[in-house]
């Protein structure tokens, strides 16, 4: 049932020009554009690519997606059929998801050809990657109660969005970091980059319990807010 | 084929709220296996919150619901295959083509129905290819229904299914319909038209703020309504010249005589003796049993002196 809701909801994003342009083109572009510079520091690289990966790819589109299939009064035929609320929703979540791991694999992969050295803890970069995927995906299906239209989404999710960068930007700048920039989110992202390419391990605790904080707040906040239909 | 002792769908008590407004007070009633229940009533009578709350999607606020002997909302997961839903307004991502539509749908079922044949059913099959963003509302219309009865629902929820649609797209509709009680589906159908409740409803009820106005089998639902008898008001005509008739004669100031009466045999045989006597033609003669249109607009009269 999840592989049928998730095969369909692919097709859709892939067919939505625009859906597909923040998913998929805009952090492989940006991506991309960051290597063709002098890299002064690989992991500020790396946290970048992860950044907009899990804004773009992740956040903003389940955001939008939810939303245009909320419009379309989409969610609601869903309900009617054999799925468990539950299902749907990680139904529509799971190609997203996906997206979002594989564009993953093409920015590391384009970074490593650029000359990137390997992780020497590749387990905290996987950390990293799908407990940001899933902080993300919570945020993304929370935000979805405070917009009513799929173009609203654009405005509604630049918030978290702006946090994520800013989370990540201020964690990457400072020496020592701290608790404020750790509990930020993107700043786990940024701290669990940094000791995945041989930095200090001391947060790594906090970074990673500060990231399931995230991800379970989105989680409660999606489960009692989540709406099925447009707004009357 | 209908069977009363064995009811598929109870509902006692149900209510409903909006926040502070109630929009069901106080619903009941039950539909037999095979049956065709009716819900008819203005907007706003509660007839969908009444529907999704049955369909297992809204939460009530008082009252019981059983279909198929469990709760809809609490064991969703274990009657939902076997219940069919069309809902008044639900939508479909119009990016997909009609037979990729079809195809998922079968692919969450789990006791779907041949493609090829529900599409053809509905008169989908120059459609197939076409993405549902381009199919007029008609066709968006039947594809609802086909995907509603796609997993041979053994009840079925209706909600509106031939609003906006044209005579030949109703009359498909109808006899899909027709179709799906022949092979013993249970079907609760909401409509506005009077006419297709009258010809595919075995009962129906009225609702009217909430509550159930009137209710029972069709023909005992019209037989509580006075028939009518009208014909055109002859020249020189005197309303005291009529012979004594057991229903209410008005004179309307348009042309027309008419008698509202709960004795139409009796009362149309003496009005055609009163006609042969005199020798007066009676143009215009027309004689009918009361329509669900005077039942509606009877419910529609009491619910203005109530609230007044």
């Amino acid at each position: 049932m999840i592989l049928a809701l998730g095969r369909t909801e692919l097709k859709l994003l892939l067919r939505n020009k625009t859906a597909a342009g923040i998913a998929v083109v805009t952090p492989l572009l940006i991506g991309a554009l960051l290597l063709t510079n002098e890299v002064l520091e690989w992991t500020f690289t790396i946290t970048v690519q992860l950044v907009l990966m899990l804004g773009f790819t992740v956040y903003m589109t389940v955001t939008t997606s939810l939303v245009a299939r909320r419009q379309d009064l989409y969610l609601k035929r869903l309900r009617t059929g054999e799925a468990s609320d539950a299902t749907v929703v990680v139904g529509l979540l799971v190609p997203i998801a996906l997206l979002g791991l594989v564009q993953t694999a093409l920015l590391l992969g384009m970074s490593t050809a650029a000359g990137a050295p390997l992780p020497d803890r590749p387990l905290l970069l996987v950390l990293a990657v799908v407990g940001g995927v899933a902080m993300c995906c919570a945020a993304g299906v929370a935000t979805t109660a405070i917009t009513s239209t799929a173009e609203l989404g654009q405005i509604t999710t630049a918030p978290f969005f702006f946090t994520l960068f800013g989370g990540a930007a201020w964690t990457m700048v400072s020496d020592p970091v701290d608790l404020r920039m750790l509990a930020l989110p993107g700043g786990q992202i940024a701290e669990l980059v940094k000791a995945a390419w041989g930095g200090s391990t001391e947060h790594v605790p906090v970074a990673v319990a500060a990231l399931a904080a995230w991800t379970a707040v989105g989680y409660f906040a999606a489960t009692r807010v989540f709406r099925w239909e447009p707004r009357g | 084929m209908v069977d009363m002792a064995n009811p598929v769908i109870q509902v006692e008590g149900l209510r409903c709220s909006y926040g502070d407004f109630e929009a069901v007070r106080g619903v009941d009633f039950e539909v037999a296996r095979g049956e065709l229940f009716g819900l008819l009533g203005t907007n706003g009578a509660g007839k969908t919150t009444t529907m999704e709350a049955v369909e297992g999607l809204r939460a009530t606020t008082g009252g019981t619901i059983r279909v198929l002997g469990a709760d809809p909302l609490a064991d969703r997961r274990a009657i939902r295959p076997k219940v069919g839903i069309m809902l008044q307004d639900s939508g479909f991502p119009g990016d997909l083509t009609v037979g990729e539509m079809v195809a998922f749908w079968r692919s969450t079922s789990s006791r779907a129905s041949d493609a090829a044949e529900a599409v053809e059913a509905l008169d989908l099959v120059h459609r197939v290819d076409v993405r549902i963003k381009q199919l007029s509302g008609g066709e968006r219309r039947r594809l609802d229904l086909l995907l509603a009865t796609l997993g041979r629902p053994e009840v079925l929820f209706l909600d509106e299914p031939t609003t906006g649609l044209d005579p030949e797209s109703r009359q498909r509709v109808w006899e899909v319909v027709r179709g799906l009680l022949d092979g013993g589906t249970t079907i609760v159908l909401t409509t506005h038209y009077l006419e297709e409740a009258e010809s595919l409803a075995h009962r129906i009820a009225i609702m009217s703020e909430g509550r159930i106005a009137v209710s029972g089998r069709v023909a005992d639902v019209l037989a509580r309504q006075p028939a009518r008898i009208s014909f055109d008001v002859p020249a020189g005509f005197d309303v005291c010249a009529l012979p004594i008739l057991a229903g209410d004669v008005v004179h309307h100031p348009a042309g027309r005589v008419e008698v509202r009466t709960g004795e139409l045999q009796r009362d149309l045989g003496d009005l055609l003796d009163w006609a042969r006597r005199d020798g007066r033609a009676l143009t215009g003669l027309r004689a009918n049993h009361a329509s669900l249109e005077d039942v509606f607009h009877a419910v529609r009269t009491d619910e203005k002196a109530m609230s007044r």
